[in-house]
């Protein structure tokens, strides 16, 4: 409990105390108009009745979050195997509380608003929102030398630098992503460009997530989409964030609908609502290998990608219980590519790939020739590239 | 003799208190619980506080609490607020809506969407209410209302996905229509104005139904059958008689259908289009969107809110007249 909340409790007790204090003088004066009502109470039941009152300002329990054999972890759905959770369960005693997020300001927000005492241990961020919660004294950095599984990590992510800040490690990765380009191979010809998107064969026939479509727009059009170089120089990056809003705004007539989450995107490739679409590269994966005529690839003006870690919360109220999780999770090749084969997304622990089955391998990998088109969010200049992405959302949605 | 007769059977008195099992029955016949609730009793007062005490404190903790919570938060600077910082009071969340036309264009349509949408289901929806209310034989309107009802047992997402199926590209519409031959490709249904309308009209076609319900059932029939002994025909009957009858109803069902539609978010974001982008949308924008401008966001709901009840209030006065915004 904070002081502050202490604090509160203590003056609480204290005005308590004084309201009994004058019941039980009322309680005296009145004790003849009260036993004509049968409504008798005597000191011992006065002071039974204090002690009741009191009792949960005393007690003061645990909060449940921060009992030592559970562990709270914020994550997205799908992200950890119930199989691992049930083996990891049995095998520490330690009971898993999974709170599902699909946003990282939520998480973000949640733990702002809990300051100094986080009820969660354990939270999945990506590699470019990290210096926002390490800024914010959120996070604590990751003690590698307490995880004796760090080395089955792949090499490439091991020392991911969206990982690694001022020497010190921010989070352990645990699958990567991307954006792509996703098509119904029956309905639409192949295509190495995003062009294909504004494509008036397909018009009403496409989908986006605008926020990211934007991104890749400002590359298409040969802009920086993730503002890096943009640094200090404002009035460029509004002038490229224009320019890919307008071309957006032109276009608008293409798009069926602009989608927030993955399932809605999988959901209108599925009723052939859309034929074309800007994905993630996790829920098209899974469309794959549900066995859906989809084909993912990253056109030749190339995308973004992005690195979920798990993060251990600063202040963490079950840390032994966070670095005994995460070490059980990089245990084995397996646990990665289950967690690939439920979330779609590219595991980063080493050989994964010779545990995923052919159909699973090719929905989650892609051509070295296209995986180098790859260009990893970076976390520079994010306030200004949210802010100026967040307005020309708002003016797009409003054309 | 009866339990109530019998202590040892009830578990009655042994002194003065009678005693319950349970703890709400240990609690009732406790001294203290007795004799707070002795001396509440004495004074007048003290019943009304009695009587007002629940129903105030649900009111108050439940529906005005967290709109008085949203209002704070319009006006501090940055939310949530880091531990150890206070909040800075500013009306800057509030210039942004005034300053940008931005927003003002799906402020706009949210409006006049919610009102069309509520027109269309104050007509859509009266026959039936009067069909169920008039027409049905009175041993069977209650089943009938309840056959209606039934859609509404199930939450409203599940009703909104309920319309993805039905009018998808693959959903039955299409479906049938291409089963039936009348069309080769199918026909966009979803993600516009129309898929938009008509889900939100399934979704609250209930908030129009029951006020219209009561107040048509009201309407003594013997008025409507001698408004036909004396001439007038069905045309003349419904305007002269049925019509200013259900006037209650029709302004309690369209206030009702208005506040909800204004403040519908789960099913626009299903069911719309980048054509048909309204207000909730863009607010829900500032509390998940890359900034998180959380304030923003609360400020934007305060001006929705105050708009719609401004709305409906002016509704409620013009066409119920006094009578219907005194309980405003």
């Amino acid at each position: 409990m904070s002081d502050e909340a202490q604090g509160r409790s203590a003056g609480l007790l204290h005005r308590g105390s004084g309201f009994l204090a004058a019941t039980t003088r009322q309680t005296s004066q009145r004790g003849s108009e009260r036993d004509m009502n049968g409504l008798t109470t005597n000191r011992r039941q006065a002071l039974k009745l204090m002690g009741v009152l009191a009792a949960p300002m005393i007690i003061r329990p645990r909060a449940s979050w921060a009992q030592g054999k559970v562990l709270n972890i914020t994550t997205y759905d799908k992200f950890v195997p119930q199989e691992f959770i049930d083996k990891f369960q049995s095998d520490t005693g330690i009971e898993v509380r999974i709170r599902l997020t699909d946003d990282q300001g939520k998480q973000y927000n949640l733990l702002t608003a809990e300051g100094s005492n986080p009820s969660t241990d354990i939270v999945t961020v990506t590699g470019h929102r990290l210096t926002q919660f390490i800024n914010s004294n959120l996070l604590a950095a990751v003690d590698t030398g307490r995880l004796k599984n760090w080395g089955n990590l792949a090499p490439s992510y091991k020392d991911a630098p969206q990982l690694t800040i001022d020497g010190k490690v921010w989070g352990v990765p645990l699958l990567a992503g991307f954006e792509a380009l996703a098509r119904n191979t029956e309905y639409t010809k192949a295509s190495d460009s995003w062009s294909i998107l504004f494509d008036p064969e397909y018009k009403s026939y496409t989908s986006y997530i605008i926020s990211d479509f934007l991104s890749i727009t400002m590359r298409y059009l040969g802009k920086d989409g993730d503002y890096v170089t943009y640094e200090g120089k404002r009035e460029e990056a509004q002038q490229a964030t224009n320019e890919a809003r307008d071309f957006l705004i032109k276009h608008k007539d293409m798009v069926r609908k602009y989608y927030d989450a993955g399932s809605e995107m999988q959901q209108m490739f599925v009723n052939e609502d859309i034929y074309l679409a800007q994905t993630w590269s996790g829920p098209t994966s899974k469309l794959i290998m549900d066995g859906h005529p989809i084909e993912l690839s990253i056109p030749k003006e190339g995308t973004y990608g992005f690195l979920y870690s798990f993060n251990v919360v600063n202040n963490a109220p079950n840390a032994d219980s966070a670095y005994l999780f995460l070490d059980a999770i990089l245990a084995s090749p397996e646990i990665g590519a289950a967690m690939t084969r439920q979330s779609g997304f590219t595991s980063t622990f080493n050989g994964v790939d010779k545990v995923l089955n052919d159909r699973e391998r090719a929905a989650s990998t892609l051509p070295e020739e296209q995986i180098q088109r790859i260009q990893f969010f970076s976390s520079v200049n994010r306030d200004m590239k949210n802010e100026l992405i967040d307005r020309a959302v708002a003016e797009i949605k409003a054309a | 003799m009866n339990d109530r007769d019998n202590p040892a059977r009830s578990g009655g008195p042994t002194g003065n208190a009678p005693r319950y099992s349970g703890w709400i029955g240990r609690l009732a016949g406790s001294s203290a619980y007795r004799f707070s609730i002795g001396m509440l009793a004495q004074s007048r007062a003290g019943r009304l506080a009695m009587l007002l005490a629940v129903p105030l404190l649900w009111i108050v903790v439940f529906h005005i609490g967290p709109i008085f919570q949203l209002a704070r938060i319009s006006f501090l600077q940055q939310f949530p607020i880091p531990a150890g910082s206070s909040g800075a009071y500013t009306w800057a969340n509030y210039q942004i809506f005034f300053a940008d036309s931005v927003y003002f264009v799906p402020f706009v349509r949210s409006l006049i969407f919610s009102a069309c949408v509520t027109l269309a289901a104050l007509v859509i929806v009266y026959p039936v209410a009067y069909y169920v209310a008039k027409v049905v034989d009175p041993r069977r309107r209650t089943k009938a209302l309840l056959l209606l009802l039934v859609p509404f047992w199930a939450g409203e997402l599940i009703r909104t996905f309920s319309v993805i199926m039905l009018l998808a590209n693959r959903g039955a519409a299409n479906v049938l229509m291409r089963e039936l031959g009348l069309i080769d490709r199918p026909i966009p249904l979803l993600y516009n104005y129309f898929s938009l309308s008509f889900g939100v009209l399934y979704l609250i076609a209930l908030f129009m139904l029951l006020p219209l319900y009561a107040a048509i059932e009201k309407i003594p029939s013997h008025l409507v059958d001698a408004a036909a002994d004396l001439g007038a025909g069905p045309l003349t009957r419904f305007r002269r008689i049925i019509l200013p009858l259900s006037k209650d109803g029709i302004v309690s069902g369209c206030s009702l259908v208005f506040l909800t539609c204004v403040g519908v978010f789960a099913s626009p974001l299903l069911l719309g289009g980048p054509g048909t982008v309204i207000f909730p949308e863009i607010i829900s924008a500032f509390f998940h969107g890359a900034s998180d401008k959380w304030p923003v966001g609360a400020a934007f709901s305060m001006i929705m809110l105050v708009a719609a009840l401004a709305i409906a209030g002016l509704f409620m006065r013009i066409v119920g007249g006094s009578r219907s915004t005194r309980f405003m």
